[in-house]
């Protein structure tokens, strides 16, 4: 991946982002729809549930988007060709996808914006099943071979993160590889690799399998860390800002919907099907309900194993910069605060859902607990600094 | 007098070894004509150059000096006025009787409509006497049928002059009696002008009224040139009888003979 | 579809043949399009027998290999499917080809339809640009010597190595799409065609010059038909580059097609269907091929 220099990083946002015309639509929008059947593109994972079940249970229907379909994409890469391309208005992301399509990191700089997140939680360390009781930490896993669907992925900041936390670096004593999801379980039921870290089914698939365990939920790493989100350019939004306000509210409405207990099963049965997840039912409701087989012999029951909340916390932005700067992908000084309120927009989402009926903090900030340890968005560099093993100086 | 139809005049040419980089001198100077409605034979050993000089004259190889007058004028690049008829035939094989005809009747009369294209090549796969097999792909006939549509197609474009090289030469001695005689045939029935390249001492003094005798190579002139004194409706049966076929053909035998030992 | 159990049929005979349906009946009845039939011509009886024993032995192989699959699918942990679930599977997509449920599943039908639609295009742009192309190289030796090394370089480059590169500069999967069979068409068309075109036999050329004909008239006429045996072959193996191609293409770009469908089986774990998937395309290319015997032997000439 390509490092980018601040000072150019900051050209492109100081030219893109006009910093009042930013706020300005989202609050006024409220005219015709300038488009109304959208492609939305999205990869088969548990993640995209809000996008996915938008389509079949009608919530793009209900806020005017007729005709809007979700499109399914082989792998990110795609989707960001397909962003960047137009050939779909707006897509599911990675949420730290916006961010480096925005500072022109691994593909040409577009401004992009997440209004909305998708899912917290639901992803999972998954091991080959003949380390059953053999591994109970990082150290153990030294020398191991990883897989992740992306580079700039929650999935990937998690990873090194916990193998950081447990003495272990990742770019000297591991092994971490970019798979598409599905090799990942065709991989470690060969035993090519270790362990992945990946979005669900695919953990519950490699249970499923009989090719591996669920050796850590990543709630237990973040509880509540974002993952994926929806994400659309900037170009999108300025243009067609009555239809891009209406996504938004779909989602929004979606999110909340799915964030209920009692509404999973049904979400399960609506999106498993061929033309959306393309899943076996069982393997998506034990995903939902949190209520799932570990491999390990036992059933687990933990109900937030995902959860969907749209909030898109700045100090999200502002930890996955610092990860991205710990790293070595981005280089350079970074306006964190800057960065993260162009791409996350926590206020118009609050003002979305407030309109909607539901609740929103009322702080765009707030303070994060990642394995025990806290992070201050207040104080970046000092975080990064704090690591033993990371790549700046 | 009337101008000749054809006039070579001081013709050479040279080839050179791609190895020893020698260059080698096929024949230089050399210089005939030929009258309109004659029926002109150029006979010598094979590798003499005759099939060069042909060609020359055809237009599809350059001299190396001296000029080609077709009509007066010189002549530049292979043209309908000088068909050929080849030794192995060149019938496109893909095309039947009929179409390799049309093929030509078409380049020589582009701005005739379908039917008149039609009758005249129906009328000279009729000449030729292949109107049966006029749906036949040349693989399908023989080597005797195949240089008939050779002729066919060269008589059906009317050429100031028809250019035979070796025409004969790849059909069976049997074959090889009739189709002759059909040529003759042709030649009188169309007065068209003809000049034939052959090795074949009988069929020069069969078919032409004039033989040009080549000498071998390198540096092959035309050194004699001789009248057929025997009239004409010629056959085998008539010439076998007449002592001074026999005569004339030790001669020219003789002069190949000592020029090649020479 | 999630994997079924695998059915435990006794395999102790050659006769244990998977029910009918599918891909292996599919297989065994364009086998028999091949086969003329038992009553031949008195063509003495030997040569009837030797005639007849190919197809015996053909068969007999089809029959052994799917035995021995259905034999060790059942074997092991690694829930293999057999020729039976593959069958199943098969017959659940061909039974119900034109189905549409939106933009990311759509019948069988369909999706052969949208590959081979990107095919043709594909093929044929590319066709007639290496046809032309290889023309003008093949009557040019100076020209077709100076940009040989080129195109066989080019020839050596896979078609799906294209893909990012033009990706990039079109920024549209489905022109990129095209754009990768178009690829894979050009050079072993261009290459043949050039050969052709430089092997034409000399006298054919004399004669189109003393008939002078136009220069169009000559490539109609006289040059695209004499080489034209070597140019269907040259067309005959970029189809088949073509369609090899098409597949990652559609699988790594999101177009709906038979590659697409892999991907989307692949991502399910689904590898029955994706077993069925791979016969289906083999099937294709099969029939693809016959077009181009087929149009080979009409064009084919004996010198």
């Amino acid at each position: 991946m390509k490092a980018v220099g601040a000072s150019a990083a900051m050209a492109i946002i100081g030219n893109f982002f006009p910093l009042e015309a930013a706020k300005a639509w989202a609050k006024d929008a409220s005219g015709p729809l300038e488009k109304k059947a959208l492609k939305i593109g999205f990869i088969p994972i548990t993640c995209a549930t809000p996008i996915i079940m938008a389509d079949p249970m009608g919530f793009y229907a209900k806020h005017g988007l007729e005709g809007t379909r979700v499109v399914k994409a082989a792998g990110w890469a795609m989707i960001r060709d397909w962003a960047v391309s137009k050939q779909v208005d707006c897509a599911h992301m990675l949420s730290p996808m916006p961010l480096a399509l925005t500072l022109g990191a691994g593909s040409p700089a577009v401004p992009f914006l997440m209004p909305a997140v998708e899912n917290i939680n639901g992803q999972a360390i998954t091991l080959h099943k003949k380390y059953l009781g053999k591994v109970k930490s990082a150290k153990d896993m030294k020398g191991f071979t990883f897989c992740v669907p992306f580079d700039y992925s929650m999935h990937n900041f998690l990873l090194r993160y916990y193998l950081a936390e447990g003495g272990v670096d990742p770019d000297r004593d591991v092994k971490i590889r970019v798979v598409p999801p599905p090799e990942m379980v065709a991989n470690l039921r060969a035993g090519n690799v270790d362990g992945y870290l990946a979005p669900d089914p695919f953990n519950q698939r490699a249970v499923y399998e009989g090719a591996g365990y669920i050796f850590m939920l990543t709630r237990d790493i973040w509880p509540g860390h974002p993952c994926c989100a929806f994400a659309a350019s900037k170009e999108f939004a300025t243009i067609m800002p009555n239809t891009f306000k209406a996504v938004f509210k779909s989602l929004v409405d979606a999110t909340h919907y799915a964030h209920k207990a009692e509404n999973r099963k049904e979400i399960a049965k609506a999106i498993s099907p061929r033309n959306y997840l393309n899943q076996p039912k069982v393997v998506v409701e034990q995903v939902l309900t949190g209520n799932f087989p570990d491999g390990k012999g036992g059933d687990i029951s933990a109900p937030d194993r995902i959860d969907f909340d749209p909030f898109p916390w700045d100090s999200m932005a502002v930890w996955i910069l610092t990860q991205m700067k710990r790293w070595g992908y981005v280089k350079g000084d970074v306006d964190y605060n800057k960065v993260a309120e162009q791409v996350f927009l926590a206020t118009d989402c609050r003002s979305i859902m407030q309109g909607e009926g539901y609740k929103a903090p009322a702080e765009n900030y707030k303070k994060h607990v990642i394995m025990g340890k806290t992070f201050d968005p207040s104080q970046p560099e000092a975080y990064i600094k704090s690591f033993a093993i990371r790549r700046t100086s | 007098m009337k101008m000749p139809l054809l006039k070579v005049e001081g013709v050479s040419k040279y080839f050179q070894d791609p190895r020893s980089k020698n260059e080698f001198c096929v024949f230089s100077d050399l210089s005939l004509s030929v009258k309109e409605k004659e029926f002109v034979a150029v006979l010598g050993h094979s590798g003499c150059g005759k099939s060069t000089l042909l060609n020359i004259i055809a237009g599809i190889e350059k001299s190396n000096g001296g000029v080609v007058f077709l009509d007066g004028r010189q002549t530049v690049k292979p043209g309908l006025d000088r068909m050929v008829v080849f030794q192995n035939f060149a019938l496109m094989p893909w095309l039947s009787v009929q179409g390799n005809i049309r093929l030509a009747v078409k380049a020589a009369y582009p701005e005739w409509d379908k039917a008149a294209i039609n009758r005249r090549v129906e009328k000279y796969v009729e000449m030729v006497n292949l109107t049966e097999a006029r749906n036949k792909k040349p693989a399908e006939l023989s080597g005797g049928m195949r240089q008939r549509v050779g002729l066919a197609r060269a008589f059906s474009v009317n050429p100031r002059i028809m250019l035979l090289d070796e025409p004969f030469a790849q059909i069976d001695a049997l074959t090889r009696g009739v189709i002759q005689q059909e040529l003759v045939r042709m030649w009188e029935d169309t007065g068209i002008t003809i000049f034939m390249v052959t090795h074949d001492v009988d069929e020069a003094i069969l078919l032409s009224d004039r033989v040009l005798l080549m000498t071998p190579g390198p540096g092959a002139t035309l050194a004699e040139e001789i009248t057929i004194p025997f009239s004409r409706p010629r056959t085998r049966d008539r010439l076998v009888e007449d002592p001074a076929f026999f005569k004339l053909r030790d001669r020219i035998v003789a002069f190949l003979g000592h020029r090649q030992a020479a | 579809m999630s994997n079924s159990n695998p059915s435990t049929l006794s395999v102790s005979s050659a006769a244990a043949v998977p029910p009918s349906g599918g891909a292996a009946a599919k297989k065994r009845a364009m086998l028999k399009a091949v086969d003329p039939g038992p009553a031949r011509s008195a063509a003495g009886s030997l040569g009837q027998r030797v005639g007849g024993n190919w197809m015996v032995l053909s068969l007999f192989c089809l029959l052994l290999f799917l035995a021995l699959w259905q034999r060790y699918s059942t074997v092991g942990n690694e829930k293999f499917p057999s020729p039976v679930v593959v069958a199943e599977h098969a017959w659940y997509f061909l039974s119900d080809p034109f189905y549409d449920n939106g933009p990311n599943d759509q019948g069988i039908g369909y999706l052969v339809g949208f590959s081979l639609g990107r095919l043709a295009v594909g093929f044929l742009a590319g066709s007639v640009v290496a046809v032309f192309l290889g023309v003008v190289l093949g009557l040019n030796r100076t020209l077709f010597k100076a940009l040989n090394p080129y195109i066989q370089v080019l020839r050596a480059i896979s078609p799906i190595a294209w893909m990012p590169l033009l990706l990039y500069t079109v920024q549209n999967s489905g022109w990129t799409a095209l754009l990768v069979v178009f690829m894979a068409s050009m050079w072993p068309t261009l290459a043949n065609t050039a050969f052709g075109v430089n092997n034409i036999k000399k006298e054919y050329l004399n004669v189109a010059a003393i008939l002078q004909m136009p220069t169009l008239a000559k490539v109609f006429r006289v040059i695209l038909p004499g080489a034209g045996p070597a140019i269907v072959a040259g067309l005959r193996i970029s189809m088949g580059s073509a369609w090899v191609a098409i597949v990652p293409a559609e699988a790594l770009l999101g177009s709906l097609g038979l590659g697409y469908f892999v991907w989307n089986e692949w991502n399910n774990l689904g590898i029955a269907n994706v077993i069925f998937a791979i016969l289906l395309i083999g099937a294709v290319g099969v029939m693809l091929d016959m077009l181009f015997n087929r149009l080979a032997k009409s064009l084919a000439y004996t010198d």
